[in-house]
């Protein structure tokens, strides 16, 4: 069975040894320190079986306790207990005390009851001539009792403290001993998804290291097979660019033919699809490009350059659909791949200039803004309603009752590749409540 | 004009060289970087297009070896491949323009056009574009055939536009290119001159673009008839 919890598996580990080495303490600890109390207190009894001995008489075969009635109540005084005592011929006949204070024939010290209590009795030998009398001094067992339940409790009392300053501390250690393991968390959890480097071991405890070279073994096939996956698709985009360029040059050529007006409208259409599907290849390219997993390089990238590289291309797509673009250029330094932002770049434009009406302005901006670099493309045209601005950004999702024929990869292209950059994407109203406005936002430095 | 295509693949040589003739070229087809560099060294062509991916030796070997002829080809180079065109565009390893496939043809034959514009002109005193045609060691300007009146600014502010038709020229650039050392001078003399420009030349139907918040384009030439 799989433990849930590190804390409870432990507990579950350690609490019973440790209860049982509690209980061995405990008892080592009580019969350790019980049996020369007891011993004490027999010898005491003992004493007093002595002194009592010494009043024995003997006259032949005359036995006879002369003990003075002082002495006797000076003997049976006590705080805690009652004494008995019994005085036994050298035949074992009763002589004086109280009678029927067992006897025992095995020992001088035994436990016994007598008078419905539990009594303690102890043996003395008294010279009666030349032969032996036996003193028998019994005692109720109230301060042995006490005592033993004192020495329970002080032998158990710090064992139990012990105990529960190790489960505390067992608590708080597993927390603290499995600091390594969090800090390993927040540093994954910190990580881009796009970042599959090996974790850096060294400064790892060495219970961690075989953790983290695991991890480390996981990302390196993870990169691999990313990387294998990204090299795929790249081929396959790459290999379709060169037949899609073939295609796209003949029904050019045929187009530009005298052509009867049936098949020219089919031709129309094939080269219409060649268009969109060599569009559609690049978008795939740079998805997979942009994927994490992908070895982007990074470098010091100016928007503004990228955008004053693109222009051109850009205003003869504008001129095409009748779109007024437009520049506002400053300064906007960021880090990152400079092919890939140039193609989130190129689809914000495409996208503006695509969804423009005809006469419409789109105006790119870059810049910065409280210190943050920002590049962002601004049309006049239907905009995007709130609702659908997240679903925009999905994969192959186009907004229903768009003009056109795009694949709905462009903006999920954008997302993916500002994601790669850590770049805010913002999707707004353009100016004065009209068309649309996205804004990618990158870091600082 | 002579033109040679080095490209493997078939069916896209084919279609370029079929459109390319059709613009009035004679051209060439090779599949073999081999082929296309022993070609160039006995003959003269005006322009190469050369495909990077070719099998055996490629084109960045092709391009080195045209690069190291006495007199240099201009060259286009076409590639598939987007690691390529970071080659082509972060080093300069010598193309005069790069396209990176597919390519609307419309766009080829601008690009075709505006390269051997560039080699002529580096050649001839003689820049032309449709009616317009510049003497540039005479300093004469002329518009279907009449002498037309440029002033220097004008003049020096047309030849930057007519070295890059189809081309966005920033207006730091002309300034660059028109403002003498020590000048300073505004966009908006800028403005001015291209205002002045566009007058005289829009009635024979050559236009100049603006391109809001960057520059100026001139556009290619097209007759009223195309």
């Amino acid at each position: 069975m799989p433990a849930r919890s590190l804390r409870a598996h432990l507990l579950r580990l350690l609490l019973p040894p440790i209860a049982a080495l509690l209980a061995v303490g405990a008892v080592v600890g009580y019969y350790s320190s019980i049996e020369p109390a007891n011993e004490a207190y027999d010898q005491a009894l003992s004493d007093i079986a002595a002194a009592i001995a010494a009043y024995v008489r003997a006259n032949g075969t005359d036995y006879r306790l002369d003990l003075p009635h002082e002495v006797e109540q000076a003997l049976r005084t006590d705080r805690y207990d009652k004494l008995f005592y019994r005085v036994l011929s050298p035949s074992g006949s009763h002589i004086a005390g109280d009678d029927k204070l067992p006897v025992s024939e095995r020992s001088t010290a035994y436990d016994a009851r007598f008078r419905g209590e539990a009594v303690r009795v102890v043996t003395a030998p008294a010279q009666c001539g030349s032969l032996t009398c036996t003193v028998l001094v019994g005692e109720t067992m109230v301060k042995r009792t006490r005592l033993a339940r004192e020495f329970l409790i002080s032998s158990l009392l710090p064992g139990i403290l012990i105990a529960l300053a190790t489960l505390v501390l067992l608590w708080f250690g597993v927390k603290r001993g499995l600091w390594p393991l969090a800090r390993l968390s927040e540093e994954l959890k910190a990580r881009s998804p796009r970042d599959l480097r090996p974790i850096d071991a060294a400064g790892e405890p060495e219970e961690t290291r075989p953790l983290v070279a695991a991890l480390n073994g996981l990302l390196e096939e993870v990169a691999l097979a990313a990387s294998n996956q990204q090299r795929f698709l790249a081929n396959a985009a790459h290999q379709l660019r060169t037949p899609l360029a073939g295609l796209q040059a003949h029904t050019e050529l045929a187009l530009a033919q005298p052509l009867p007006e049936s098949c020219r409208a089919q031709i129309e259409q094939v080269h219409q699809a060649t268009i969109r599907t060599a569009r559609l290849a690049n978008q795939l390219l740079a998805l997979a490009r942009a994927e994490p997993g992908a070895r982007g390089t990074s470098s010091d990238v100016n928007l503004r350059s990228v955008v004053e590289a693109e222009a051109d291309g850009w205003v003869h797509q504008a001129l095409e659909r009748d779109v007024d673009l437009g520049f506002e250029l400053d300064m906007a330094p960021v880090k990152g791949d400079a092919l890939l932002l140039r193609e989130a770049l190129a689809n914000l434009v495409h996208n503006a200039i695509q969804y423009s009406n005809n006469g419409g302005r789109v105006t790119v901006r870059t810049g910065q803004r409280e210190g943050q670099s920002f590049a962002e493309v601004e049309d006049d045209g239907p905009g995007i309603a709130p609702q659908e601005r997240e679903r925009v950004l999905e994969r192959f999702y186009r907004v229903p009752g768009t003009r056109g024929t795009g694949s709905g990869l462009g903006l999920a292209i954008v997302r993916e590749i500002a994601g790669g950059h850590g770049a805010r994407m913002e999707l707004t109203d353009g100016a004065g409540a009209r068309g649309c406005r996205v804004a990618l936002t990158f870091p600082y430095g | 004009m002579r033109l040679l295509i080095v490209e493997d693949d078939a069916p896209l040589a084919s279609g370029l060289s079929r459109i390319l003739e059709a613009e009035g070229h004679a051209v060439d087809v090779t599949e073999r970087g081999e082929d296309a560099v022993l070609a160039a060294s006995q003959e003269h062509f005006d322009l190469v297009i050369l495909d990077i991916g070719l099998p055996r030796m490629d084109g960045f070997e092709v391009l080195r070896r045209l690069r190291a002829a006495e007199k240099p080809i201009p060259v286009l180079v076409l590639t598939a491949r987007d690691a390529v065109e970071d080659r082509v565009r972060g080093l300069d390893i010598g193309a005069d323009d790069y396209m990176v496939k597919p390519f609307a043809m419309p766009e080829l034959t601008a690009r075709v056009r505006a390269l051997l514009r560039r080699s002529q002109a580096h050649g001839g005193p003689r820049i032309v574009h449709g009616p317009l045609a510049l003497d540039t060691v005479a300093r004469r300007a002329f518009l279907r055939n009449e002498p037309l009146e440029l002033a220097a600014r004008e003049w020096a502010v047309l030849e930057v536009l007519l070295a890059k038709v189809e081309k966005i020229v920033s207006k730091e650039a002309i300034i660059q290119a028109v403002a003498g050392w020590g000048e300073d001078l505004s966009p908006n003399a800028i403005e001015v001159y291209v205002s002045r420009l566009r007058s005289k030349l829009e009635p024979a139907g050559i236009k100049i673009r603006t391109v809001r918040g960057f520059g100026y384009m001139l556009e290619e030439f097209k007759a009223a008839t195309h």
